[in-house]
């Protein structure tokens, strides 16, 4: 395995530059024990092509920086082992998000845009004390927040998400899942109707066709099916029973 | 902010729209194989068959299921076809994204739309010969399936390959179940009944030219 000579094909623009079209480039590299794209990646920049564009900060999947399109599917740069692909490597840059060039992505004004949509923060009206013994809280609600904390916002969901492609406004699995862990923490005091404003639509939960790309692809095996599948009962149940206020007429 | 989006949200609609979108499709799936499973009881005597279709007559069920289940299959085509990208740059991105991704649950939503649309035509079809040819007897069905085998052959395929798809991912959505059983459960009901439609269109063909 180790002495394949692999063939990167990856995706070339810069939209500084438009001039430049879209285009794939070629380049070649021997495998050697371990390799990862990652691995790979910083090899070519180095060795063959210092104008090569992407992401990575903590190469140990943690930091969620260097996902892209790994042929075809959306994965981790640093997670993704050459000797699990074939000797022919595609790679593109994440879909949905803003190009920066070449494999680099800007995930970051999206996800502070979900976050801000989402309003994801614990929201309270009790003031800090910092003296105060810190509140308990029970072992077992502490693990289900920490779940769907594990998600290091990589984007590999809404890549996948055939309507995060299409719909803009869409908060993908990462924004419902988001929302998921402040519904499920006790010390956040929003009203479940003020929950369903934040999703309780088609840019939300409701939004959701089922594909599941984003369960499928999740680099930290989060387990999105059921954090969708929550967030769209709760919505279910506290929509029936929701009164929205009066709406103002145009005309 | 925008004005126009501002105003318009923060209602139910949505919410109505997926209740609606889920009622109506586990409607029609119940109706689709309750359908089959009538059809079936030609496997067991043309008599049962007859006695089965007088019987749903005689009590006016024909007269009220068939434009119930109609208006029912209207509206699950206008709500959960308001999915379907429409946009030529939305298809363009789909199909580009399905073909990428090679990922089983996206293909098989693609397919979900396609064969709704076929749904749509075959069935309309279907249910204006069926009406025109009333009543439904061992013979008028006969005589159906030995000139338009080939027709209820693709009807049969996309109805229920739309049925089991669209009730997996119905459940997977509401997440009642885990999904791995019940894609399973949900093929297995679909081979069922596939196998029992094929069978008794096999029987009708055989029988067109003996009655």
């Amino acid at each position: 395995m180790a002495d394949r000579e692999l063939t990167f094909e990856i995706f070339r623009y810069n939209p500084q530059k438009p001039e430049v079209k879209p285009y794939l480039q070629t380049y070649k590299l021997k495998e050697t024990t371990g390799m990862t794209i990652f691995v790979a990646l910083n090899q070519i920049r180095e060795e063959q092509d210092p104008s090569l564009m992407f992401d990575f900060v903590c190469r140990a999947a943690i930091c969620g920086s260097c996902a892209m399109v790994i042929n075809g599917r959306p994965r981790l740069a640093c997670k993704t082992l050459t000797k699990t692909l074939p000797a022919r490597i595609k790679l593109f840059p994440l879909p949905v998000f803003k190009l920066i060039g070449d494999l680099s992505v800007d995930t970051g004004t999206w996800f502070r845009h979900m976050s801000l949509k989402t309003e994801a923060w614990v929201h309270t009206s009790k003031t800090f004390d910092p003296k105060a013994q810190e509140e308990r809280m029970d072992n077992e609600t502490a693990l289900k927040i920490y779940e769907a904390e594990r998600c290091i916002e990589c984007g590999c969901c809404i890549a996948g998400c055939a309507t995060a492609n299409i719909r803009d406004e869409f908060l993908g699995a990462a924004g419902i899942n988001r929302v998921a862990r402040f519904m499920l923490d006790p010390r956040d005091e929003r009203t479940p109707a003020e929950y369903f404003e934040v999703v309780g639509s088609e840019e939300g939960a409701f939004g959701c066709m089922g594909l599941m790309a984003c369960d499928d692809n999740c680099p930290m095996e989060l387990p999105l099916q059921m954090q969708l599948a929550f967030v769209r009962r709760k919505m279910a149940s506290i929509g029936i029973g929701y009164k929205p206020g009066k709406g103002i007429k145009l005309a | 902010m925008l004005l126009q989006r501002t105003l318009s949200k923060s209602n139910k609609t949505d919410l109505y729209l997926d209740l609606v979108e889920l009622a109506s499709g586990l409607l029609l799936v119940g109706f689709l194989w309750t359908h089959m499973l009538f059809v079936a009881t030609i496997l067991i005597s043309q008599e049962t068959f007859n006695g089965l279709s007088e019987f749903l007559d005689k009590y006016y069920l024909s007269y009220i299921g068939i434009p119930f289940i109609i208006v029912v299959a209207l509206f699950h085509f206008v709500i959960a076809g308001r999915r379907i990208p429409t946009r030529i740059q939305e298809q363009r991105i789909v199909w580009r994204h399905a073909k990428m991704l090679r990922h089983t649950d996206t293909w098989t939503w693609v397919f979900q739309a396609i064969t709704g649309m076929a749904i749509l035509v075959l069935a309309s079809i279907h249910v204006w010969m069926v009406v025109t040819g009333w009543p439904i007897r061992d013979f008028t069905s006969a005589q159906r399936m030995e000139s338009f085998w080939w027709f209820y052959l693709i009807l049969l395929i996309v109805g229920e390959y739309h049925a089991g798809f669209g009730l997996y991912r119905q459940f997977v959505k509401w997440g009642w179940f885990p999904r791995k059983p019940i894609g399973y459960i949900t093929k297995v009901i679909t081979a069922i009944i596939l196998v029992l439609g094929l069978a008794a269109m096999f029987v009708f063909v055989q029988l067109g030219g003996a009655l």
